[in-house]
């Protein structure tokens, strides 16, 4: 990342940490719109930072736009903002233009859709091209995010070109980057509570058996941040880079989730603990856009295919984020 | 946030480094060729004087020494490049391994003009061998309780100890050694200096340990009055705890710590063939999932040793994680393979297998165990 890319993900935090408060999550998973807070995010314009600048955005590309989903995952913004930033980044690269304020959820074929009960619009697949249609919520809202299970299409606004995999990759690596940003807070959440939390009169963070899981936990962050941040390398998603992205942020999950609730005991599943907003959508996006199977599978399919006698070849020309 | 992706930042392997993979590919080919992967798969366990002369005729031992000292006077990319494909194809690198790896970066930084003037360039033509003297007895993990003694006499120094896990010192020349050179075990890290032990002098006894698998690669080193001379000891007396901790970045960055199971990886994903099935294809995509942010990380801290820098914390938790995914391989492969146990599986195949089955389970003890770099990264994360 370079200077101009920081100073554009410290701008969209320093947003975030004014709008999106634990009291405005809840609020939206209660059954509000969300409409104010995505008015701010239309008139800040990060929502259309992948819009050319002729057009009113910041014409930024994927490596640039990936700081600013990881702080929308460490933030826990609870509308679609990431999946429509990425949404009108597509459409505009094809010169189309949403409707005004349209929130976009991505719905390639997924058990279930993030967003699903927020967003009027959808882009699905409909004969081999990504299709923006006006959309409604089907099937329940499964963890108490605002998401679905399907969603019902109505008008079609536009048709992108064909392109089978486009939509399903980059919903898949806006799901991975975002759990890179939410499993970050969850390691600070982690941390902070060791520190405070009293038992046996001392901080759990003073026992060698937390400081050990707190490693492990790091550890998985660590590496679903990388492994996130190779999703997002040149013009248009890979499926290669996707595929890994997203098979080791979903492993990393069932860790992450396990070891930050042990940590906080029962107390971080109450609602009034910030700790739950976080592992929920955690495990929204691991159910979300193809499991580690799936991914796995395509992976291993495509290490066969590379005909590379090496893997070590394999992970250095398909997978290194910085090429020489 | 205390650690982040920042912590690793995006590195590419500059062109210089890049350019010289193909040459190091050929060689590769040509020396390796017709060695079955049971045996590649030892990599930087198996010793190969002869590989390593060959090496050192192309000017590949010590890469990062600078050229007056006999060196290449490459940066850390050089090493990473010819480093990965050495180990990817298995090649025999454990002659000249420890010297390249510890010794001459441990020599360069903290020998005397002398020292550097007389042993690294002959660490780098291949003619001396290094082992590391860190275990003993009764300090594996704690270090720090180490209680072989060197005692000042009239022109040098009087070495009495014991050492032990000392990975081919019967076949190597010299050991840099960390001893106490004052006060007692109790006074841990204070009081430890570091020697060079010439294993050809009077009172040194190597004796080797046998394991279970009829491997005898490690050994018991025993000195007994070994006279040193005055210019044996390597940077200053009790600085030893903090020129071991030096190495450490470099000793648990490299691709060494990802890559040790590599041969069994790829022969068995030759012998999928071209469609495997999607429980096969998804057990190798799953561990290539789990490879390739650790790449990118070896490489990003390979970036941050060529700054100056010294990643402790990273180098740490890249290693613990590296080590897991190491054990997996194995582990996963035997799943793979006994999972028909109606078809007869490839000889080689479980020849391979079998080795690193016997093998996987100390990957996460060499170079410092689980549990102490567990302990490091808490540090990392200012839980201790």
């Amino acid at each position: 990342m370079n200077d101009d890319d920081n100073f554009l993900a410290d701008a969209f935090r320093r947003q975030l940490a004014g709008l999106v408060t634990p009291a405005v999550i809840r609020a939206i998973e209660s059954g509000g719109t969300g409409a104010d807070l995505w008015r701010s995010f239309e008139e800040s314009g990060f929502v259309d930072a992948m819009l050319p600048e002729s057009d009113g955005g910041a014409g930024i590309g994927l490596a640039q736009a990936f700081p600013l989903l990881l702080a929308a995952g460490e933030y826990c913004v609870p509308v679609p903002f990431a999946e429509t930033m990425i949404a009108r980044g597509m459409l505009a690269e094809q010169g189309v233009s949403p409707p005004s304020g349209a929130a976009i959820a991505l719905a390639p074929s997924s058990v279930v859709v993030p967003g699903g009960h927020l967003a009027g619009y959808a882009l699905v697949n409909r004969s081999g091209a990504p299709t923006l249609v006006t959309a409604s919520p089907t099937g329940d809202d499964l963890f108490r995010v605002r998401c679905s299970t399907g969603i019902e299409e109505g008008d079609v606004i536009a048709t992108l070109s064909p392109d089978a995999e486009g939509l399903l990759l980059a919903a898949a690596a806006v799901a991975s980057a975002l759990m890179a940003g939410a499993m970050a807070r969850v390691l600070e959440m982690s941390l902070r509570h060791a520190g405070e939390r009293q038992q046996f009169g001392r901080s759990l963070g003073k026992f060698q058996a937390i400081q050990q899981q707190l490693a492990v936990l790091a550890e998985q962050v660590l590496s679903v941040q990388v492994a996130a941040r190779g999703a997002f390398v040149g013009k248009t998603f890979d499926p290669v880079r996707v595929a890994a992205a997203k098979c080791r942020a979903n492993e990393a999950a069932v860790h992450v989730c396990n070891i930050a609730h042990a940590i906080h005991g029962a107390i971080g599943t109450t609602e009034e603990f910030d700790l739950q907003l976080y592992t929920r959508r955690i495990k929204l996006w691991q159910l979300a856009f193809g499991s580690e199977s799936y991914w796995g599978t395509r992976l291993g399919q495509a290490r066969i295919a590379s005909g590379f006698g090496l893997t070590s070849d394999f992970l250095r020309l398909r997978l290194a984020a910085k090429m020489a | 946030m205390p650690l982040t992706s920042e912590n690793f930042p995006p590195a590419g392997i500059p062109p210089h480094a890049e350019a010289l993979r193909e040459e190091i590919k050929a060689f590769i080919r040509e020396k390796l060729e017709g060695v079955p992967p049971h045996i590649r798969a030892r990599t930087w366990a198996g010793f190969d004087a002869g590989f390593s002369r060959a090496m050192a005729a192309r000017g590949w031992i010590g890469l990062t020494v600078p050229k007056e000292y006999g060196g290449a006077g490459l940066d850390p990319f050089a090493r990473f490049v010819l480093v990965e494909e050495l180990l990817a194809a298995g090649a025999p690198v454990a002659a000249h391994w420890f010297g390249d790896r510890q010794s001459a970066p441990l020599l360069l930084h903290y020998g005397t003009e002398e020292q550097r003037r007389s042993i690294l360039p002959r660490i780098c033509n291949g003619e001396l061998f290094f082992c590391i003297g860190m275990s003993e007895p009764n300090s594996g993990s704690d270090l720090a309780s180490v209680r072989t003694r060197a005692e000042r006499v009239a022109g040098g120094w009087k070495l009495n100890g014991q050492k032990i896990w000392t990975t081919y010192a019967h076949k190597s020349h010299y050991m840099i050694a960390l001893v106490r050179t004052s006060g007692t075990s109790e006074d841990r890290q204070n009081g430890l200096s570091q020697f060079l032990v010439d294993l050809s002098l009077p009172g040194v006894t190597i004796r080797p340990i046998m394991i279970g698998t009829g491997d005898t690669d490690f050994n018991e080193v025993f000195f007994e009055d070994v006279l040193l001379p005055d210019d044996a000891l390597v940077g200053l007396e009790g600085n030893g705890w903090k020129q071991v901790n030096a190495e450490l970045a470099f000793e648990r960055s490299g691709p060494e710590r990802i890559y040790s199971s590599l041969v069994l990886l790829d022969l068995w994903a030759r012998l999928l063939g071209d469609s495997p099935d999607a429980a096969d294809a998804a057990r190798l995509g799953r561990i290539v999932a789990r490879l390739a942010p650790l790449r990118e990380m070896s490489v990003a801290m390979t970036a941050l040793l060529a700054r100056g820098e010294s990643p402790i914390t990273e180098a740490a938790l890249f290693k613990d994680m590296g080590t897991e995914v190491e054990q997996q391989i194995p582990s996963e492969i035997a799943d793979a393979v006994a999972a028909r146990p109606e078809m007869a599986a490839d000889p080689e195949l479980l020849r391979t297998l079998a080795y690193l089955m016997q093998l996987n389970h100390v990957f996460s003890l060499r170079g410092g165990t689980r549990e102490i770099l567990r302990g490091m990264i808490a540090r990392g994360l200012g839980l201790r």
